[in-house]
C-alpha cells in the first residue's frame, strides 16, 4: 500500500497502442491516482499469468491489462489470446482466494486518453470499496 | 521483415547532389514512398507545407472497412518516417521552383517558413498556450473549436512542437516569458534553400470540396449543416468535445442526415467524377454514430453506393443491419427552422415522390478535388494534368506512377481520388518506379 | 548476469518534471539501491551537452548499464540507445523510465504523489537494467532473388519492377502462355488500349531483362526455408529445377465466375452469355454485331452475377471491375456497331472515381439503366423464340418493365482462382471472401503474415488493371527493400526457448501467428526452436507454455519480476 493508504494498481500497457494512450492522458493533464504504475510490453497477449500473480503476492490490489484490441499490429488473434491469459489467471487467483474483479482488462487505443483514465479511476474506486 | 533503421545501408551515389529523391507532401502517400525508398538505401528529403506530417489520415477518426483507429495505425508509420536515418523531413516547407537541368538533375528551390520556436528545443509542454491571449479558429479541428496564436497543431502532431501563427500574434511576448526551455525565437526569418536532387515524387494529395458554393444546402449559413471532415473530428478519440454535438446549441443530435456526392458527380460545380471514398466514409461514420448515440436515427441520402473494395460491400451491409437508413434520393434543398433543425426536401427515387423530412444535424459528404498548384513549381519541363486536373499518368495501365516529366513520379490521391489501401499501393508503385530510375543512373 | 555498474540520470525537463517531482528526493531515495554506481540529475537529458556527458561517464566509469528517467520512451529511446552505442555500451543495456507523461504531468495535481511514484518507477528501471542483457542483432544472408508466381499482367509487372530495382527474378507461369486474362482482351477501360497489346508489351519488357528468367508450363512442387532463404523445386515441363530464392510475390490472379446451370437462363438459353464471352464477340465482329447468325439489336446486361450474393451464395463482396467493364463494353458496342440498344439491369452502378465518366458517356449514348434489388431479380423468359427480360425497376418507382432482348449478357464477377496446393505450400491465409489475405488491409496490403510471402494483383481481391499494377509494384518495392542488401538484420527482441525445459507440446507453435516456431533436436528429444527470421517478438507464445520455457528478450521473467518487486515496495 502507498503512503496515502490507497490501493496500488499495476497496469500492463503495450508499447505501440495503449501506452501512448496513457502518455496522452498525462500530456492532457488528465489526472488519475498516482498509485497506478505501468509496465509496458510489446503486445498484451505476452503477459504471463505468473507476473500477475507475483504482483498480487507482493501487495498490488489490482492488475489492469490495457489490451490492444483490434488495433494490435501483431494480428487479430491478440484479443482472444489476451482473454485466455485473463482466464488462466482468474483460475490461479481463485485458488489463492483473490477476487476475479481484481484483474481487469479493456481494449485501449493509442489516443484513448479519456477512456483509460476512466477505467483506471473506476477500478481504483472498486478496489477502495473492496478494501473497506 | 521490418526495416532495420539503426544500420541502414547507404545506397546513395548522390555525389554532387544533396538527395536522391525529393518527396513533396507528407501524407500517407508521401510517407510510404519515402519509407520504401529509404529502406532501399536512398537518401530522401520529404517536405511538407503544414507544421506536422501525416496529411489527412492523421486527423481521421477510425478507418473503413476495418474500423481501426486511424491514429493507432498511422502514428507508428509517422514516427518511423520521422526517425529513419535516410529521411530528412522539413515541415512548413514549400517548393518554389523546380528546374530540370541538362545533366538530368533537378534544381529545387524551396521556402522554409519560420516556426518562431526552436524545433529541437521545444518539449511540447504547452505552457505557452496557457498564457497566449490570442484566440483564433483551429484549422486542424476544422474550425469546430479555437486555438491560441502559439499552438501545437494537434496532440499527435509530428513533430509535436509549438509554432507561432505570426499573423495572429500580437508580439506580446507572454509565451517567451513562460516557456521553460527558452525556445521562442521571434527573429526567425523565412529561408530560401536551393538543393539538387535526382528525382521527385509528387504526393501532394487532394483538396476537400468546399460546400459553400452549393447555396441550396446552406453550409456556412445554417449552423447545423457541417462537413464530413468536421464529423471525423467529432468522432475522433482526440475529438474537441466529449460527445458528438451539433454546433448551434451544443445539443446531442438524434436525427442525423448524410448527403452523399456533395461536390462530386456534379457538373454544376465542375467535378463530374465520383470521389470514391465518401460512400464508405459516410457508412463508417454512420456505424460510429450508431455506436456512440444508440438512439439516434441516421439517414443517408445517396444516388448509388460505391462499396467496391475488399470488405466494403460487407461493411455496407453491416451498416444496414445495424439500422442505418439508406434513402435513394435526390436532394432538392435544405431549409432551417427556428430551433436550428433542418428540413430536407428530396425526391425519393423508390416512391418517385418529392418528400420532406426533418433532421437536427446534416452532414455533407464532401468530395475530393485535385490539388494541382504544384504544377506551377515546375519551371522548364511541364508537369501535365489530365482533363480533371489531377496529375496526368501518360502510361496509366503499364506504369501508373510515371508523369509527363522523366524522373518525376506521382503517388496517392495526387493522381485520382482513392482510399488509404489504394494510396499505399500507389505509393509503393511510385517507390518502385523511382528506384528503378535511380538504378539506371549509376 | 546482473549488471553491477549502473548509471542513473534523472531529468528536470526544464521544469516539466522538476516543477512537480522533487528531483532531489528521488535521488536521495535511489542512491543506495543495489548496483547504482553513478547518479546524476540533468536539466535536459536529451540535450547535446548532456548526451556527451553520458558518453564520457559510461567510458570513464566503465558503466555496464544506464537508466534515464525522463519522458516517454516513444520520444527518446533511439536517442539514448545512440548514446549507449557511441560509448561502446550495448544499446539494450539502457532503460528508459517515464516520469513525465506518466509522472509529473499525470499527477501535476499531486506533487507529493508524483514524487513517490517517480521514486518507485526509477527503482523499477534500475531493477530492469540490472537484469538487462546485451543483445545483438544477428544478420542472416538473404538472397536478393524473388520467385514471382503467375505471369499475368500483374506478375509480369512485378517481375519488371523487381528486375529494374536490381533483384533477380524467376517468373513462374503454369500455363503455356503469359498474360493471364488480359492477353485475350481487346479494348480496355479506361484508355482503350488493347489487352493483347498490353500483354505483349509486358512480355517484351520481360524478355529484355537479363535478370528475369521466365518459366512457362511451370509450377512450384516443393518449398522449404524462410525469408531470405527459401529452397524450392519447380517443375518445368517434365523437369524439376531446384531454385534458391529470398521471397515470393504471388500474382496468381482470379477466375471469372461461372454462372450455374439455369442462373438467369444460362446454359439453357443459347443467347445468354457471360461478359468475357461478350467481349470476345465484340472483338470478333466487324460492322455488325452477330450472334449465332443473328444480328443483335438489343443487349440486356444483368449485373452482379456471382457477386453481392445474399445468404444463399458465398460471394458477399462486390467484384469491383465489372460495372465499369460492362459499361465500357456497351460503349464499345455503340462505337463499333450502328443501332444497338443497351439495357443495363443493375443493382446500383459502381463506376467509382474517374470511371464515372464512362457511365456518363454511356448514358449520353442513350443506354437505358434499370435497377433491381435482390428481392426481385430479373426474369428471363422465352416466348415464341424470343427472349424477354422482366424486372421491377427501382428507378421508376418499382414499375414492372418487360422488354425483349436479342442477347443477354451476364456481368460475371471475379472469384478466387483454385490454388489450394500453392496456398498450403506457402501457408498463405485466405480471408472470409476466400481471396488470399493480407496482414493489414490499410498499412500492409501486399504482405501476408508469412514473412517473405507477398500477394499482389487479383489474388488478393478483385481489381482492375491499374490497381493490379499498383499493388504488384508495391509488392516489388516492399520485398526489394528487404532483400536488396543481400542480408537481413534481425531485431534482437525475439522469443527464446530454453530447450532443457521444453517438452514439445506444440502449444507455442499453435499460438504464434507468424509461423516462427519450428522443431529441433536437443539431447535426443524433439524440442521447440524459434526461427529467428520469422519471429516478430510479439511474445504471444510465452504465456501458453506449460513449462514456462519461453522468455522474450528484454521482457524476461527476471526483468519483469524485478520491476514488479520494486514497484510493490
Ligand atoms: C472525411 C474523410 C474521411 C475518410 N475516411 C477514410 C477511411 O475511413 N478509410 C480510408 O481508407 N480512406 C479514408 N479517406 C481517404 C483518405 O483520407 C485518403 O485516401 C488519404 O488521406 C490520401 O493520402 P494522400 O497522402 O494521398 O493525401 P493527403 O492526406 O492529402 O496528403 C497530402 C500531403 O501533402 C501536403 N502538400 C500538399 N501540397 C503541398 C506542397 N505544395 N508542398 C508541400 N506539401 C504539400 C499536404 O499538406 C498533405 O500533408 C477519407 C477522406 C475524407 C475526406
Ligand atoms: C471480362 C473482363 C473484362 C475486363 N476488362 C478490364 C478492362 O477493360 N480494364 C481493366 O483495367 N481491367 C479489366 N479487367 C480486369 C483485369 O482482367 C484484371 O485486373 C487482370 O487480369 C488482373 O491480372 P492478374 O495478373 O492479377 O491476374 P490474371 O490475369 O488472372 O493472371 C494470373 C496468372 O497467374 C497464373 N497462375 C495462377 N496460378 C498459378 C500457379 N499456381 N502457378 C503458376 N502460375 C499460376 C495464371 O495462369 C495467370 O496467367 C477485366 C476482367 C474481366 C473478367
Ligand atoms: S514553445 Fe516552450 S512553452 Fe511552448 S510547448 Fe514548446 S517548450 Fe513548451
Ligand atoms: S463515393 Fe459515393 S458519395 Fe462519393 S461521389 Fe462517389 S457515389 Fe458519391
Ligand atoms: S462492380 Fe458492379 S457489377 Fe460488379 S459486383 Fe460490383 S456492383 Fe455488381
Ligand atoms: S509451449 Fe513450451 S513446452 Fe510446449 S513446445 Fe513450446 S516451448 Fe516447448
Ligand atoms: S514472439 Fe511472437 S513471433 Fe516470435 S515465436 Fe513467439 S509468438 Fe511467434
Amino acid at each position: 500500500m502507498a503512503s496515502n493508504g490507497q490501493p496500488k494498481i499495476l497496469v500492463f500497457s503495450t508499447e505501440k497502442i495503449s501506452d501512448p494512450a496513457l502518455d496522452l492522458a498525462g500530456l492532457l493533464k488528465k489526472h488519475y491516482p498516482f498509485t497506478i504504475y505501468t509496465i509496458s510490453v510489446p503486445c498484451s497477449s505476452c503477459i504471463k499469468p505468473r507476473w500477475i500473480m507475483r504482483a498480487f503476492d507482493k501487495g498490488f490490489s489490482g492488475v489492469f491489462i490495457a489490451a490492444d484490441g483490434t488495433d494490435c499490429s501483431y494480428g487479430e488473434s491478440c484479443g482472444e489470446k489476451t482473454s485466455q491469459v485473463v482466464t488462466t489467471t482468474h483460475q490461479l487467483m481463485r485458488d489463492k482466494g483473490l477476487k476475479p474483479s481484481q484483474l481487469k482488462m479493456a481494449a485501449i487505443c493509442s489516443v484513448c486518453a479519456e477512456p483509460v483514465v476512466k477505467h483506471l479511476t473506476g477500478f481504483m474506486k472498486e478496489l477502495e470499496k473492496m478494501q473497506s | 521483415m521490418e526495416a532495420t533503421n539503426n544500420d541502414s545501408m547507404n545506397r546513395s551515389n548522390a555525389g554532387t547532389t544533396d538527395y536522391d529523391v525529393l518527396v513533396i507532401g507528407a501524407g500517407i502517400a508521401g510517407e510510404e514512398s519515402a519509407l520504401k525508398l529509404a529502406d532501399m538505401g536512398f537518401k530522401v528529403l520529404l517536405i511538407e507545407k503544414e507544421p506536422s506530417i501525416g496529411g489527412k489520415m492523421i486527423l481521421l477518426s477510425k478507418v473503413f472497412p476495418t474500423l481501426d483507429c486511424a491514429a493507432c495505425i498511422t502514428t507508428p508509420k509517422v514516427s518511423e518516417t520521422a526517425r529513419h536515418p535516410n529521411i530528412t523531413i522539413l515541415t512548413l516547407a514549400e517548393a518554389e521552383s523546380i528546374v530540370k537541368e541538362e545533366n538530368n538533375l533537378f534544381s529545387v528551390t524551396f521556402k522554409k517558413h519560420p516556426r518562431y520556436v526552436v524545433e529541437n528545443d521545444c518539449t511540447g509542454c504547452q505552457e505557452c498556450e496557457t498564457v497566449c491571449p490570442m484566440v483564433v479558429k483551429d484549422q486542424f479541428q476544422f474550425n469546430l473549436v479555437a486555438r491560441k496564436a502559439i499552438y501545437i497543431p494537434f496532440n499527435i502532431a509530428n513533430p509535436r512542437v509549438a509554432l507561432i501563427d505570426i499573423e495572429n500574434c500580437t508580439l506580446c511576448g507572454a509565451c517567451e516569458q513562460k516557456c521553460p526551455s527558452n525556445c521562442i525565437d521571434f527573429t526567425q526569418k523565412e529561408e530560401l534553400v536551393n538543393i539538387k536532387v535526382k528525382s521527385v515524387i509528387v504526393a501532394t494529395g487532394f483538396k476537400l470540396f468546399d460546400p459553400i458554393s452549393i447555396e441550396r444546402y446552406g453550409y456556412g449559413r445554417y449552423k447545423n449543416v457541417i462537413t464530413s471532415m468536421q464529423m471525423e473530428r467529432e468522432l475522433a478519440p482526440t475529438r474537441p468535445f466529449n460527445s458528438v454535438l451539433r454546433p448551434s446549441d451544443g445539443k446531442v443530435p438524434d436525427k442525423i442526415a448524410y448527403i452523399f456526392c456533395t461536390g462530386s458527380r456534379d457538373h454544376t460545380v465542375g467535378n463530374p467524377i465520383c470521389s470514391q471514398v465518401c460512400c464508405m466514409y459516410s457508412t463508417k461514420q454512420a456505424q460510429l454514430l450508431m455506436g456512440a448515440l444508440p438512439m439516434a436515427d441516421i439517414s443517408l441520402y445517396y444516388i448509388n453506393i460505391r462499396a467496391f473494395g475488399k470488405g466494403f460491400n460487407e461493411f455496407y451491409m453491416q451498416a444496414k443491419d445495424m439500422g442505418a437508413n439508406y434513402v435513394k434520393g435526390k436532394i432538392g434543398s435544405i431549409s432551417e427552422k427556428e430551433n436550428g433543425n433542418l428540413i430536407l426536401r428530396y425526391e425519393d427515387i423508390v416512391t418517385g415522390k418529392v418528400t420532406e423530412k426533418e433532421h437536427d444535424l446534416v452532414v455533407l459528404s464532401v468530395g475530393l478535388l485535385a490539388n494541382h498548384e504544384i504544377t506551377k513549381v515546375f519551371k522548364n519541363e511541364k508537369l501535365e494534368l489530365d482533363a480533371l486536373k489531377y496529375i496526368k499518368q501518360p502510361d496509366l495501365l503499364q506504369s501508373p506512377a510515371t508523369t509527363s516529366i522523366k524522373g518525376v513520379f506521382v503517388a496517392g490521391t495526387a493522381t485520382s481520388p482513392m482510399d488509404i489501401p489504394d494510396t499505399i499501393m500507389s505509393a509503393g508503385a511510385a517507390a518502385s518506379e523511382t528506384s528503378g530510375y535511380l538504378n539506371q543512373w549509376s | 548476469m546482473t549488471k553491477k555498474k549502473i548509471g542513473v540520470y534523472v531529468c528536470h525537463c526544464g521544469g516539466n518534471i522538476s516543477d512537480y517531482v522533487d528531483i532531489e528526493k528521488v535521488k536521495e531515495a535511489v542512491k543506495d539501491e543495489a548496483n547504482v554506481y553513478l547518479l546524476k540529475n540533468t536539466l535536459f537529458a536529451c540535450s547535446d551537452s548532456s548526451q556527451k556527458e553520458m558518453v564520457a561517464d559510461i567510458q570513464t566509469n566503465e558503466l555496464d548499464a544506464i537508466v534515464v528517467a525522463s519522458c516517454s520512451p516513444k520520444l527518446h529511446v533511439p536517442t539514448f540507445r545512440g548514446v549507449a552505442q557511441r560509448a561502446g555500451m550495448n544499446p539494450y543495456n539502457y532503460v528508459q523510465v517515464n516520469i513525465r507523461e506518466q509522472g509529473s504531468w499525470a499527477h501535476s495535481d499531486n506533487p507529493k504523489g508524483a514524487t513517490e511514484k517517480a521514486i518507485l518507477l526509477v527503482k523499477a528501471g534500475i531493477a530492469r537494467a540490472a537484469e538487462s542483457e546485451a543483445l545483438t542483432s544477428s544478420k542472416i544472408p538473404a538472397a536478393n532473388v524473388v520467385a514471382v508466381i503467375g505471369a499475368g499482367v500483374g506478375g509480369m509487372r512485378s517481375a519488371i519492377a523487381l528486375a529494374d530495382m536490381g533483384t533477380e527474378v524467376y517468373l513462374i507461369e503454369k500455363e503455356k502462355n503469359v498474360g493471364g486474362h488480359v492477353a485475350n482482351f481487346g479494348s480496355l477501360f479506361t484508355t482503350d488500349k488493347m489487352g493483347y497489346e498490353l500483354s505483349a508489351n509486358l512480355l517484351s519488357e520481360v524478355k529484355k531483362r537479363e535478370n528475369i528468367k521466365l518459366f512457362t508450363n511451370a509450377e512450384i512442387v516443393e518449398k522449404k526455408g524462410s525469408i531470405g532463404n527459401f529452397d524450392i523445386q519447380v517443375k518445368v515441363d517434365n523437369d524439376v529445377l531446384p531454385l534458391h530464392v529470398g521471397a515470393f510475390v504471388v500474382n496468381t490472379g482470379f477466375d471469372s465466375y461461372q454462372p450455374q446451370q439455369g442462373e438467369y437462363g444460362f446454359g439453357e438459353q443459347t443467347n445468354v452469355i457471360t461478359l468475357p464471352e461478350f467481349k470476345k464477340l465484340i472483338d470478333n465482329s466487324s460492322e455488325r454485331l452477330i450472334f449465332n447468325g443473328k444480328a443483335i439489336k438489343k443487349v440486356a446486361y444483368i449485373y452482379c452475377v456471382g457477386s453481392r450474393q445474399n445468404d444463399e451464395g458465398d460471394n458477399k463482396y462486390c467484384s469491383r471491375y465489372c460495372c465499369t467493364a460492362a459499361i465500357h463494353a456497351s460503349v464499345q458496342v455503340n462505337k463499333k456497331f450502328k443501332d444497338v440498344t443497351n439495357l443495363h439491369f443493375n443493382r446500383g452502378i459502381r463506376t467509382y472515381g474517374k470511371q464515372e465518366l464512362l457511365y456518363e458517356e454511356s448514358s449520353k449514348n442513350g443506354d437505358i439503366y434499370l435497377q433491381f434489388s435482390l428481392d426481385s431479380i430479373p426474369e428471363i423468359t422465352q416466348k415464341g423464340g424470343k427472349t424477354f427480360v422482366k424486372v421491377k425497376d427501382i428507378l421508376s418507382a418499382g414499375k414492372e418493365v418487360e422488354t425483349e432482348a436479342d442477347l443477354v449478357v451476364l456481368v460475371t464477377g471475379m472469384v478466387p482462382r483454385e490454388n489450394s496446393k500453392l496456398a498450403s505450400q506457402l501457408k498463405i491465409p485466405v480471408g472470409r471472401d476466400n481471396f488470399f489475405n493480407e496482414i493489414h488491409m490499410k498499412l500492409r496490403p501486399v504482405e501476408t503474415v508469412i514473412d517473405g510471402v507477398l500477394i499482389a494483383g487479383t489474388c488478393q481481391s478483385p481489381k482492375n488493371i491499374l490497381e493490379t499494377m499498383n499493388s504488384s509494384m508495391a509488392a516489388a518495392a516492399k520485398i526489394n527493400s528487404v532483400l536488396t542488401k543481400g542480408e537481413m538484420t534481425l531485431d534482437p527482441t525475439l522469443a527464446k526457448i530454453n530447450p532443457s525445459q521444453c517438452t514439445w507440446c506444440g502449444k507455442c507453435a499453435e499460438a504464434c501467428p507468424f509461423d516462427a516456431i519450428i522443431q529441433t533436436e536437443f539431447d535426443g528429444r524433439i524440442v521447440a526452436k524459434i526461427n529467428e527470421a520469422n519471429c516478430k517478438g510479439c511474445g504471444m507464445c510465452t504465456p501458453v507454455c506449460p513449462t514456462d520455457a519461453i522468455d522474450l528478450a528484454g521482457f524476461t521473467n527476471a526483468q519483469i519480476e524485478g520491476m514488479i518487486d520494486a514497484l510493490a515496495e
